[in-house]
């Protein structure tokens, strides 16, 4: 398991309670975003040389500690995807800084690369044509993994999330479900500390998405200790694996905390009540 | 090590593609023998046209069918170079992998050349069966080739080419689509490089519109090597200019690369299609 930085920071929650940590595993500093604002007609060819006015972050500060789960929720356009992009590279930060395993997300994009995983929503993310195993080959190459270790790792993820049986399948063959865990095989592929997911369980059947819950929580996280940070908007899933919650509405973080924390500072019953009466009470101060 | 580990990222990448094309058989074998269809036009419009003051008129002498097989041919060079850094670019994001290759640890020029290998091995393995259709079907005459002066022609134009292909790809990168200046320059390179009739026919002013687009000096240098079998001292003007676009347009078109990809970091775009 790659090592994951270390340096005690004080960690500030949704409460105001400062508990000490002793190693982080991401590190979000004051996080803006903007972007272009969308054109319509002949004018949408200029979006790309707009100047970046419309928020979609505006100050996410918060950190991770190392084997932490964090859920990111929030309505649709509230910044979870954008937050998880500008941690995996995807985008650039207009503002703020980001670390993903000690390493910056702007200046050493490379070695953040080196110290995650991800899995997004979208069961069209592989080679189609090509078997389970030639997609793994190739991503496990573009991750650096010599020849002599890439078969070992392979059969062992393959263990793992069950895919012996359709290792030799051209993936486009597959159910949702086993494209999902065949995502979450390729996001392990080269043991990151940090396992970013992007609302994985979206186009995953209830039961499959239990099972893929489950796989995560009992053959990954617990296993390994890997830092994971998700976003859902299904919030049974959240309140089962999550130890910390952050709470996004309108590009700014309402809360960060324990679920059951969010909960008696919010003097709600739920998570589901918490929420609303943040994001009411966002909307009201605004 | 850097070296080594990138070559076989690049192979994986070819390796890749193989693997996708040869899960369409029928697709992959039947290519070859459509390439017959076009050699064979060429033949009966060169048998139908051909006569002494043409074959005066082409620079090297010999057949219209030689002259135009080679022109159409390596033509197809600056196509690919255009198109296969663009297609990569699309076909990645359209199928999902775009943001996967990306979160992985290798840069994207690294994902753009391993993906572009395989239309210009295609590309060559198609132009050997164009010319072996040629010349066992069609009597293309192959005694005069200078082999050794026609593939350094080809590396230094796939130089050349490389830089307007990637050129190409950021534009296509920030705009996504419809990119205007690719397809005016391979309609203005068609239209001024020689590749159906000699430049010399051209006016005076698109003769120094050629003289401007590296697969000019392409086509003159490979008709040279292959039909005349023209030493290096005859072909060094081509390649020195060939190498000359090469010096100018790889550097430019990897800053514009570079600012392309910068770009749609900022505006979120980068695997929009």
């Amino acid at each position: 398991m790659a090592n994951i930085s270390s340096g005690a920071l004080p960690r500030q929650t949704a409460s105001g309670i400062n508990t000490q940590v002793t190693t982080e595993a991401v590190r979000v500093e004051q996080l803006e975003k903007f972007f272009p604002p969308a054109l319509a007609g002949w004018r949408s060819l200029l979006h790309p040389l707009m100047p970046a006015t419309v928020p979609a972050l505006r100050g996410v500060s918060f950190t991770v500690a190392s084997g932490e789960i964090v859920a990111l929720v929030g309505a649709n356009g509230a910044g979870k995807s954008t937050l998880l992009r500008i941690l995996t590279t995807l985008l650039l930060p207009t503002r703020g800084r980001a670390w993903v395993g000690g390493a910056e997300v702007v200046q050493e994009p490379a070695r953040v690369r080196q110290q995650l995983g991800y899995h997004g929503a979208s069961d069209a993310s592989f080679y189609a044509r090509l078997s389970a195993r030639e997609n793994l080959r190739l991503f496990a190459t573009l991750n650096n993994i010599s020849l002599g270790q890439m078969d070992r790792r392979i059969a062992d993820l393959v263990d793992l999330l069950n895919l012996g049986a359709v290792l030799d399948l051209q993936v486009r063959t597959f159910s949702t479900g086993t494209v999902h865990r065949l995502g979450l095989a390729r996001a392990l592929l080269h043991r990151p500390s940090v396992l970013i997911l992007d609302e994985p369980t979206r186009s995953l059947d209830p039961l499959a998405a239990a099972e893929f819950r489950r796989f995560l929580r009992d053959n990954v996280i617990r296993r390994y200790g890997t830092t994971l940070l998700f976003a859902s908007h299904t919030l049974a899933e959240v309140e089962q694996l999550a130890g910390h919650v952050a709470v996004l509405h309108e590009g700014k973080l309402l809360a960060y905390d324990t679920p059951e924390r969010v909960q008696t500072a919010a003097g709600a019953g739920t998570l589901e009540q918490s929420i609303e009466k943040l994001v009411r009470h966002a909307g009201a101060a605004s | 090590m850097i070296v080594k580990r990138t070559l076989r990222k690049i192979l994986s990448l070819l390796w890749r593609d193989l693997a996708v094309a040869r899960s369409y058989r029928a697709m992959f074998v039947m290519q070859f023998f459509n390439i017959l269809f076009g050699v064979a036009s060429f033949y009966y419009l060169s048998r139908f046209i051909e006569n002494s003051d043409l074959r005066r008129a082409l620079p090297q002498g010999g057949t219209y069918f030689a002259f135009v097989l080679i022109g159409a041919a390596f033509f197809d060079y600056l196509g690919v170079a255009l198109n296969a850094f663009d297609e990569s670019l699309a076909e990645a994001r359209q199928n999902g992998t775009l943001e996967y290759l990306l979160v992985t640890q290798t840069s994207l020029p690294v994902i753009l050349v391993g993906s572009v290998v395989y239309p210009f091995v295609l590309l060559s393995l198609r132009t050997g069966v164009y010319f072996a259709w040629g010349i066992v079907v069609f009597g293309f005459p192959v005694g005069q080739v200078n082999w050794l002066g026609a593939a350094i022609v080809l590396a230094s134009s796939v130089l050349a080419f490389i830089g307007l292909g990637v050129l190409s790809a950021s534009y296509t990168l920030v705009f996504k689509r419809g990119n205007p200046v690719k397809w005016l320059f391979l309609g203005l390179a068609g239209l001024v490089s020689g590749v159906m009739y000699p430049v010399s026919v051209l006016p005076v002013s698109l003769q120094w519109t050629a003289r401007l687009i590296p697969v000019t000096y392409s086509l003159e240098a490979m008709r040279q090597a292959m039909l005349d079998h023209a030493p290096m001292a005859i072909l060094w003007p081509s390649i020195r200019a060939l190498l000359l676009f090469a010096m100018v347009l790889l550097p430019a078109s990897l800053a514009a690369f570079t600012w392309a990809l910068r770009r749609t970091k900022i505006t979120g775009t980068l695997v929009h299609f």
